[in-house]
């Protein structure tokens, strides 16, 4: 009982391991809006667009390398409604880097993503520790 | 009608980049003798040429959309893999899980209702 206790926490914290390096993962993947905005402004092919679209590229590469392990661990609809934080992350840098506007409907619209999120993370702990679980 | 030809190029690039993830999960649950075996193998090669191609089809759609409509179109991908994830891999997905999936669905149609372009 005991052990059976240990290995449910053993697998808990895989899961929150996995999360983390998810999160990790899609911070780096939130680079490549960066890289494709920079793309979009250039004209299709020349020169800048395609330095633009390779370092979009290459982020795309990371992000593949991470996903596949990942993949391993989570099953896909809850590592891919994680991707979702991404809209948190499109509004920082598009402040940050090409000063866009926040406006109160992405501060909302981003504050139900992540709602969401929270709760896709829940329902799913609460699934887990009922004894269902699936990888 | 030509902004609805461009909208169903974007759709069906997320189509087919929600099915290349339906692989690259397939492909996960394998057992490959080495780690770059679990890169460099048909199903995630096939995956990355899908993909490839859906950025493409989406670069060439926002000739015409709207940058604000992107993420809106991009958010149907939700859509086809929770129900990839609960038909092909007997993920579960309960009621607060559908919830919550509809809840990122309307932030996004909230947020992008405030990108200015």
């Amino acid at each position: 009982m005991a052990e059976r206790e240990q290995n449910g926490d053993k697998r808990i914290n895989g899961r929150a391991w996995a999360l983390v390096a998810l999160h990790i993962l899609l911070f780096v993947y939130s680079f490549s809006g960066f890289f494709s905005k920079n793309a979009a402004r250039q004209p299709f092919m020349s020169f800048e667009f395609c330095a633009f679209y390779a370092g979009m590229l290459a982020i795309m590469v990371i992000y593949a390398v991470g996903w596949q392990q990942i993949l391993k661990h989570l099953p896909l609809t809850l590592a891919f409604a994680n991707k979702a934080v991404t809209v948190v992350w499109g509004i920082v840098w598009g402040a940050v880097f090409f000063g866009e506007a926040i406006t109160w409907p992405m501060i909302l619209g981003a504050a139900i993503v992540m709602a969401g999120l929270v709760l896709f993370g829940i329902a799913d702990a609460q699934e887990r520790a009922d004894g269902g679980g699936d990888e | 009608m030509e902004m609805l030809i461009y909208s169903g190029v974007y759709l069906f690039g997320v189509f087919i980049s929600s099915i290349s993830q339906v692989m690259l999960k397939k492909s996960s649950q394998k057992n490959y003798g080495s780690t770059l075996a679990e890169y460099l193998n048909p199903l995630v090669i096939s995956a990355y040429t899908l993909f490839f191609a859906a950025t493409l089809m989406t670069i060439y759609s926002y000739k015409v959309i709207p940058i604000s409509l992107g993420p809106i179109l991009e958010s149907t991908s939700y859509l086809y893999v929770s129900i990839f994830g609960v038909a092909i891999f007997k993920e579960k997905l309960g009621a607060k899980k559908i919830l919550a999936i509809a809840l990122i669905l309307v932030g996004i149609v909230i947020y992008s209702f405030g990108v200015r372009t």
